[in-house]
């Protein structure tokens, strides 16, 4: 028999062990200077450029929790920093008090507004979310500029002076910056580790799939908004007390945003600190471009272009390209693994199959959904009996992928319904589909590339709770599981692979495990053997009969016929959508109408009156 | 009562010329599934060059339109292929952000070049009314709209009539059977970028005489198209023009039954409203992306 050997936690090389030796020692050498950085030196210049960086900073490692890991670009994240410091200035004018309630307090307000943004964006995707920030930004300038009695309008306020001692200068400010940074780097390092960071990651990557394997994407959607604004509202807040002074064009100008954005995609968005490098250069560059360019035109034209030229020509930003360049030049002498033969380690032969029994785990009743005028279904029912691996065939366009999508929740149809163990199912979402245990894969596969293997397959989530948004992403327990299930699927040796550097047969193979982590009752499998050898398919049908066995019913769409009629019993056969067979396969292959579906009424060569056919 | 239809005229008149400027925005997004953000700092650019034509060679604004289109046909191919080409592929989030960028880099351009001053093209007529009965029309603003409906029908007869426009609308449902029957992809996803920016271009040169401008207001544009383009429907050149009217003519009512102050803030309320109520927009189909394969 032959093992894989156990991979150990390191593996993935002593490569990264040294490179994080490599790249701690500079981190941590760049924090002290940063932190202690008003002890170091006394002009007043670089004292406030380094303030300035820790205010985007703060603010670009709060928009990197959104944007680069959740993949929702917004455009606008200065809207939560003004926010802040109109919410300080009013606070402490209008109301009085110390900072320590109101710097708090405007980081509140601001995930308060990130809420309400969030909840009109649950519908839409990532562009109309830039559109969303981008008239949030305009309309709370409209309301600072003609909200008189509020915000005094275009002419700003003026807040009270620090109380403290003239010595310390601008300590208090700095330091509170620089806790401020700690916290909001250590809340986005613990975010990247847990079931929250990674279902953002899900989302980013493919938002539907990831509804499909139980990440209940809204939610996470509006918690990482909300996140990234509360820490840029508090940034806001201590920005607004240091200036002591706020107006409308001060706090809300497009600019701001743009070098937060800028921040976060020079420095490398969806790492932890490449933010804080971003912001490290943006802001000296804009103190540059203020005091020996002459500011005005010379900023927009500067930090538009560079936006423009970071987009083109350095995309995951300096943290991560110097990253995989040095991992290229680790691994330069290492053979790569691309045709590396698929582990098939012998499987214990599965015990005799189960009888399926009567009773119909997932059924549909009476589907139908409309493309304008295109009935893709028309009055569809079936049952999927209980323990069986049920085939659902048919021509091309006859409505299957609509059936799936449908039953896992993708799309809604315009009425019938949908039953699962017992259960009316088709008001529910699909990640709630998802943990009543229906898992799918898809006839394209979707996974998500840039995660690597192991992490797609624990991506999926069996339930929904606020406690696992902190539950620590891959736990050893579900990593066991996880690399039993890659090994099932023969795969082992790319588990710490990006999903994108698979071929198309390893990627259905990866799919199908990353469906079983979700431990699902009922796996509906769209096109498995499409496309992949037939070794492959061989191994998958061996795959299929062997969960089988264990009590997994399937539901199969497929088009290669030896395979589907080899496995699976009872075969559901679907034209113009609507079943117009259903029986064993034995049966369906002698019915009159599933030949004339396949093959037309002219498919006998002899005359009809010779032939008697 | 008077009063109220004289809004709805003025209303509808600037709705014409928002739905100019609006239609160029969302064919680039029907087609290439881009969001060009810096389709307002294009527009800005068409009304310097309009206003630039007038002031030094003395040309009308409104028949300078057709040098002004060239000058913008030239420029979209140029930032398309420069700038947009390389992120064709990416997905609509890198677009957002590369056309983010660009639109204040032109800000700044325009800056250097025409200064921060607003100006405006003032040609004889621009201070002259009709008046039709108890009515009064803004010669600019009704010469204008005329203008923005001859631009648009033009642009209708090309996408219907000729064979660019029917490789467009070929492309813009499937790119990859257009390239199979032959279509040159590249090609026509650079003229389709080219007539959007020749149209913002030509919406540019309208706006030139109807106020005055300066560099900084693009932002203030791109807003008050995307909000149109949102509420039409993204991709959608029918529901562009039925929102930009609606737009205009709520605009109106909000300057002169609240305040001019507040009129801006209707399109940023009617973003908000679209994207609860009806994501897809008046007239908008679910994208494909929206619908699992």
């Amino acid at each position: 028999m032959r093992r894989v050997t156990q991979a150990a936690p390191a593996s993935g090389g002593s490569g990264l062990f040294s490179l994080r030796k490599v790249r701690y020692l500079p981190v941590a050498v760049v924090a002290v200077v940063i932190a202690l950085f008003p002890l170091l030196t006394d002009s007043g210049y670089y004292q406030n450029m380094v303030i300035i960086s820790l205010v985007i900073a703060v603010s670009a490692v709060g928009l990197n929790i959104i944007t680069g890991f959740g993949g929702y670009p917004s455009l606008a994240q200065g809207a939560f920093l003004g926010v802040g410091a109109y919410a300080a200035a009013i606070g402490s004018i209008k109301v009085g008090g110390s900072p320590f309630y109101w710097i708090p307090l405007a980081g509140v307000l601001a995930g308060f507004f990130a809420f309400l943004l969030g909840l009109l964006s649950l519908r839409t995707r990532g562009f109309a979310f830039a559109i969303i920030t981008v008239s949030f930004l305009t309309l709370v300038r409209l309301v600072s500029q003609n909200w008189d009695s509020l915000t005094n309008g275009t002419a700003g306020m003026t807040l009270p002076l620090p109380s403290w001692d003239r010595a310390y200068l601008n300590w208090p400010f700095h330091f509170a910056l620089v806790v401020l940074l700690g916290f909001s780097l250590l809340v986005t390092w613990r975010i990247r580790r847990t079931k929250f960071g990674v279902g953002l990651i899900a989302m980013r990557e493919d938002e539907d799939k990831a509804g499909a394997v139980g990440v209940n994407t809204p939610t996470y959607k509006l918690l990482g908004f909300v996140v990234s604004a509360i820490f840029t509202g508090m940034a806001g807040a201590i920005y607004g007390y240091y200036l002591t002074f706020v107006d409308p064009l001060g706090m809300f100008g497009l600019l701001l945003s743009v070098q937060i954005i800028l921040a976060v995609l020079l420095g490398g968005k969806g790492t932890l600190f490449g933010p804080v490098l971003g912001a490290f250069i943006i802001e000296p560059l804009n103190e540059v471009a203020n005091n020996q360019l002459g500011g005005g035109n010379i900023r927009l034209v500067i930090f538009g272009g560079v936006l423009v030229l970071v987009v083109l020509l350095l995309p995951q930003g300096i943290i991560s390209t110097v990253r995989r360049r040095w991992s290229l030049w680790q691994e330069r002498k290492r053979p790569g693994l691309t045709g590396a033969r698929i582990e098939l380690c012998e499987r214990p032969k599965p015990p005799v199959r189960p009888e399926p029994s009567d009773r119909y785990i997932l059924e549909v009743r009476n589907l139908n959904k409309r493309f304008g005028g295109l009935r893709a279904v028309n009055d569809c029912s079936f049952g999927v009996p209980e323990g069986s691996i049920t085939a659902l065939i048919g021509p091309n366009g006859s409505g299957k992928t609509t059936v799936f999508n449908i039953i896992t929740g993708m799309m809604t149809a315009d009425s019938g319904e949908v039953w699962f163990d017992g259960k009316r199912i088709d008001h529910l979402h699909p990640w709630s589909r998802a943990h009543l245990g229906l898992g799918r894969t898809f006839q394209i596969t979707r996974l998500f590339g840039e995660m690597t293997v192991l992490e797609n397959v624990v991506a999926p989530l069996r339930e929904f709770s606020v406690r696992q948004l902190n539950q620590t992403a891959i736990s050893g327990e579900e990593a066991a599981r996880a690399e039993e299930l890659i090994r099932m699927v023969g795969l082992i040796a790319y588990r710490d692979r990006p999903a994108a550097s698979l071929s198309y047969g390893q990627r259905k193979l990866i799919e199908l495990a990353q469906v079983l982590a979700l431990e699902p009752r009922v796996i509906l499998l769209d096109e498995p053997a499409g496309g992949i050898n037939p070794t492959l398919i061989e191994r998958l049908g061996e795959l299929i009969v062997e969960l089988n066995s264990q009590g997994k019913t399937f539901l199969i769409v497929e088009h290669n016929m030896p395979f589907v009629m080899g496995l699976c019993n009872p075969i559901r056969v679907l034209a113009r959508g609507t079943t117009i067979c259903q029986g064993s396969p034995e049966y369906v292959q002698q019915d009159q109408c599933v030949l004339e579906a396949y093959l037309g009424t002219d498919f006998v060569l002899e005359p009809k009156g010779a032939g008697g056919a | 009562m008077t009063g109220l239809l004289q809004t709805l005229i003025l209303g509808i008149l600037i709705g014409g010329v928002y739905a100019l400027l609006a239609s160029g925005l969302t064919v680039i997004f029907g087609v290439m599934r881009i969001i060009n953000i810096a389709h307002g700092a294009l527009m800005m650019i068409g009304a310097f060059v309009t206003y630039t034509l007038w002031r030094d060679l003395g040309l009308d604004p409104l028949l300078g339109v057709v040098i002004t289109v060239v000058v913008m046909l030239a420029i979209g191919w140029v930032l398309y292929l420069v700038t947009v080409r390389p992120v064709r592929r990416a997905p609509v989030t890198t677009s957002v952000l590369l056309t983010f960028g660009l639109a204040f880099f032109l800000e700044g351009v325009m800056g250097f070049i025409w200064g921060n001053n607003a100006v405006a093209a003032r040609p004889s007529y621009v201070d002259a009314s009709i008046s039709l009965g108890r009515f009064y029309v803004p010669q600019a603003l009704l010469f204008g709209f005329l203008l923005a409906i001859v631009i648009m029908v033009i642009l209708q007869l090309i996408f219907s009539k000729t064979w660019l426009g029917r490789s467009i609308r070929a492309s813009a449902s499937s790119e990859d059977a257009a390239r199979l029957v032959g279509v040159n992809i590249p090609l026509v996803a650079a003229m389709t970028f080219a007539i959007g920016a020749a149209s913002a271009g030509a919406g540019g040169s309208i706006i030139s005489i109807m106020g005055s401008f300066l560099p900084g207001m693009q932002i203030l544009w791109i807003t008050r198209m995307l909000s149109i383009v949102v509420l039409g429907g993204l991709g959608s050149v029918p529901g562009a023009v039925v929102a930009a009217l609606i737009l205009g003519v709520g605009e109106s009512l909000v300057a002169s039954y609240i305040s001019p102050r507040w009129a801006p803030a209707l399109s940023v309320l009617l973003i908000f409203f679209i994207l609860a109520v009806r994501p897809q927009g008046l007239l908008g189909t679910k994208l494909r992306e929206d619908v699992a394969q």
